[in-house]
């Protein structure tokens, strides 16, 4: 559904660097990036907010730099912020981003009744939004952006600030969307049990490049492995474990995927250290969770301190 | 067209909804134009009617010195406030003292005689004027003249009286030989820059100076509302969704062009029909509606201008109205809003030139006091026009550098 090739775009330093990306149609991508990483950029990009400086983006096809109109009447972005006018109702903001929408009349009127209805905002239509609660604010912010019936939803960190209800309330939602209107979803987020949650597949942004992207299953179960902490290892006994499929040696540790050949794989390595004289100083069964993966790849330091 | 008409919808549920807008917008000129007619109306109307108030004694024997008050008071320059006939002049000047008049006059018994022997009776002088020293020359000599001049055509219309029966014999229209109470002298004020204008009363200066200064107030909720779609990204929002620049800008423009049409209404009407309810003198209108309209057009479309500028400039909306507001006051002090420019010197009123609210303020002056039409008001309406694209251009420069429309 969205092809992005060597995507460049700098400022006063560059903020995206040859980043390369697919997203399938009627997925949901969680787009994960510390803050600076280059989401914003990258979502600002694919709605046509600013201007790429070089690489390719499609979209369904199309090419965003020639068809851009075209693309962005397909599409829906909810930014982070409560983009919306909180002296008006929630019905009169609806009525006016769907009359900007090019909506009129019926259609008008069917598509605010099915924003409401998916925002379950019933009962506070007609109510001054600078009444509500943070979690309605975040439901309507939602629902302007579904106003159109998109292909493809941008959903930059749609949860922030919000009880857990609501938070629920908003993933479901956002899954009920994706499938029952087959919409694809870009979702960017902080929170990563959210990410785990909602996703089909993964995309981790750092440093204006994409560093990790695969499906959600692949990533989490990458490290359903056993981690052994051993002494430091040979260049001989290196390469014995690069024999045997399943098991890969990183900075922490020697790890032992956990699939059929487990069993198997636990002694030849059990063996190869016995073999070398290599003690095991301890042993972490244990899959690894998206968070502990992501502070791996993108390192722990803090990114708003430059 | 339905994009607009939503647009303009959004925009004035906003604004009505927000009770800093309408105040800054409405009640606050109304309520300047209310105060200022009312406040300077006895200022302004020292140029044509002066209202001195005059402490008086009336000791005529004969009924002369009523003709002669009634004539004095026709003037509107000056109140006589009459005291007991049996006044001495002691008393007199006490009251005066007590009650901080500035003059007192006394009329003596011998008024009536003086008048009707034409000024030649040996009587002694009928009129007496006390004068507070503290009393500038000049104000002496405004109602010395007047007194003077009054008593010269009762005396004159005494004698035309007593020749009454001859005149139709002579062959002499009487009609002719009447003197006029109306003065003979047109005043005309002569600007700096060398039109020339009757002044205008308080209402006809203070209706179109608070109209154009609260028009310029627009700053107020364009940046309110600018900024705030720039905060919470609803402006990023409106530009995903593939709305034009062209609505962006239709979208802030008309709205609040509308809005100033609004406020001329309504501060026009406050001048024709509330003020004189309060005492004040109605304000009126001159003959075009199209010069009205033009003048009208241009002061918002550069006032909108400057308050888009002030807004995109701005980082937050408490920056944008003190910038806004400080420019106004500075734009309305220099203009002649809050200072009329007739009452500055020379190099202020060429210094009153660099304010565009100086320009709109002589506009509508050209039509409500100079009877002035399109032509007259286009050259200023051009001056507004062009400071508006300048203003525009800018913001459009800024917007366009910070990636923001």
């Amino acid at each position: 559904m969205i092809e992005i090739k060597h995507l460049y775009k700098s400022y006063d330093k560059p903020v995206l660097k040859d980043v390369n990306l697919s997203v399938r149609r009627g997925s949901i991508m969680g787009l994960l990036g510390p803050n600076g990483a280059g989401k914003t950029t990258l979502i600002s990009i694919l709605t046509g907010v600013i201007r790429k400086e070089s690489g390719c983006i499609t979209v369904g096809g199309l090419d965003l730099d020639l068809e851009l109109k075209t693309i962005q009447l397909k599409c829906s972005y909810v930014p982070q912020t409560l983009a919306f006018y909180r002296l008006l109702t929630a019905f009169e903001n609806l009525e006016y981003f769907g009359a900007l929408w090019g909506l009129k009349g019926k259609k008008l009127k069917e598509r605010m009744e099915f924003c409401i209805d998916i925002g379950s905002m019933q009962p506070f239509a007609k109510k001054r939004v600078d009444k509500f609660s943070g979690g309605m604010k975040r439901r309507l912010n939602l629902a302007i952006g579904l106003l159109n019936d998109p292909e493809i939803l941008y959903l930059d960190e749609p949860t922030v600030g919000v009880d857990t209800q609501s938070r629920n309330y908003i993933l479901e939602t956002i899954r009920k969307i994706n499938r029952e209107r087959k919409t694809t979803i870009i979702y960017t987020s902080h929170y990563m049990d959210e990410i785990e949650q909602v996703s089909d597949e993964i995309a981790i942004i750092d440093e204006g490049k994409i560093i990790l992207h695969d499906d959600k299953q692949t990533i989490l179960t990458r490290d359903d492995a056993v981690l052994i902490n051993v002494e430091k290892i040979g260049e001989a006994v290196v390469k014995g474990l690069q024999q045997i499929v399943g098991v890969r040696i990183e900075k922490d540790g020697v790890y032992v995927k956990r699939d059929e050949r487990f069993n198997e794989n636990m002694a030849g390595v059990f063996a190869l250290f016995h073999a070398h004289g290599i003690l095991v100083k301890d042993a972490v069964f244990g899959r690894r969770t998206l968070e502990k993966l992501f502070l791996k790849l993108t390192n722990i330091r803090l990114r708003d301190e430059g | 067209m339905i994009k607009i008409l939503y647009i303009l919808k959004k925009e004035f549920l906003l604004i009505i909804r927000d009770i800093h807008a309408v105040t800054v917008l409405f009640i606050m000129p109304a309520v300047f134009i209310m105060i200022m007619s009312l406040a300077m109306r006895d200022l302004f109307e020292l140029h044509g009617t002066v209202s001195i108030d005059v402490l008086a004694v009336n000791h005529d024997a004969g009924k002369k010195s009523e003709a002669f008050l009634k004539a004095m008071d026709r003037l509107h320059t000056f109140r006589f406030h009459l005291i007991e006939k049996e006044a001495a002049a002691d008393k007199v000047k006490e009251q005066m003292l007590a009650r901080d008049y500035k003059f007192a006059l006394i009329i003596k018994e011998n008024f009536s005689a003086f008048v009707e022997k034409n000024g030649k009776g040996k009587e002694g002088k009928p009129l007496e004027l006390l004068v507070n020293p503290a009393v500038n020359v000049q104000t002496q000599l405004v109602l010395k003249s007047a007194l003077d001049g009054k008593l010269a055509k009762l005396t004159w219309d005494a004698f035309i009286d007593r020749m009454g029966s001859l005149l139709p014999l002579a062959g002499i229209d009487r009609e002719k030989l009447t003197a006029t109470e109306e003065s003979p002298v047109e005043v005309n004020y002569v600007y700096k820059e060398g039109q020339y204008s009757k002044i205008p009363s308080a209402v006809q200066q203070s209706v179109p100076a608070w109209l154009v200064f609260s028009m310029f107030f627009i700053v107020i909720p364009i940046s309110n509302t600018f900024i705030s779609e720039r905060e919470q990204g609803t402006l990023m929002r409106l530009k995903s969704m593939n709305v034009s620049r062209f609505h962006l800008i239709m979208g802030k423009m008309a709205p609040y062009l509308l809005i100033n049409a609004i406020q001329v209404i309504i501060m026009i009407a406050m001048g024709v029909y509330i003020v004189p309810l309060c005492g004040g003198t109605a304000l009126t209108l001159g003959d075009s509606l199209g010069g009205l309209i033009l003048i009208a057009a241009s002061v918002s479309f550069s006032a909108i201008s400057m308050a888009l500028l002030i807004a995109s400039a701005a980082k937050t909306t408490e920056q944008a109205t003190t910038i806004g507001g400080v420019l106004n006051i500075i734009f309305g002090a220099l203009g002649g809003i809050m200072v009329p420019k007739f009452v500055m010197p020379g190099f202020m009123q060429d210094l009153a030139n660099l304010s565009p609210m100086s320009w709109g303020l002589e506009g509508f002056l050209d039509i409500f006091l100079r009877n002035g039409n399109v032509s007259d008001v286009l050259p200023k309406s051009l001056y507004l026009f062009i400071f508006g694209v300048v203003m525009l251009t800018l913001t459009a420069i800024l917007l366009r550098r910070r990636r923001e429309v």
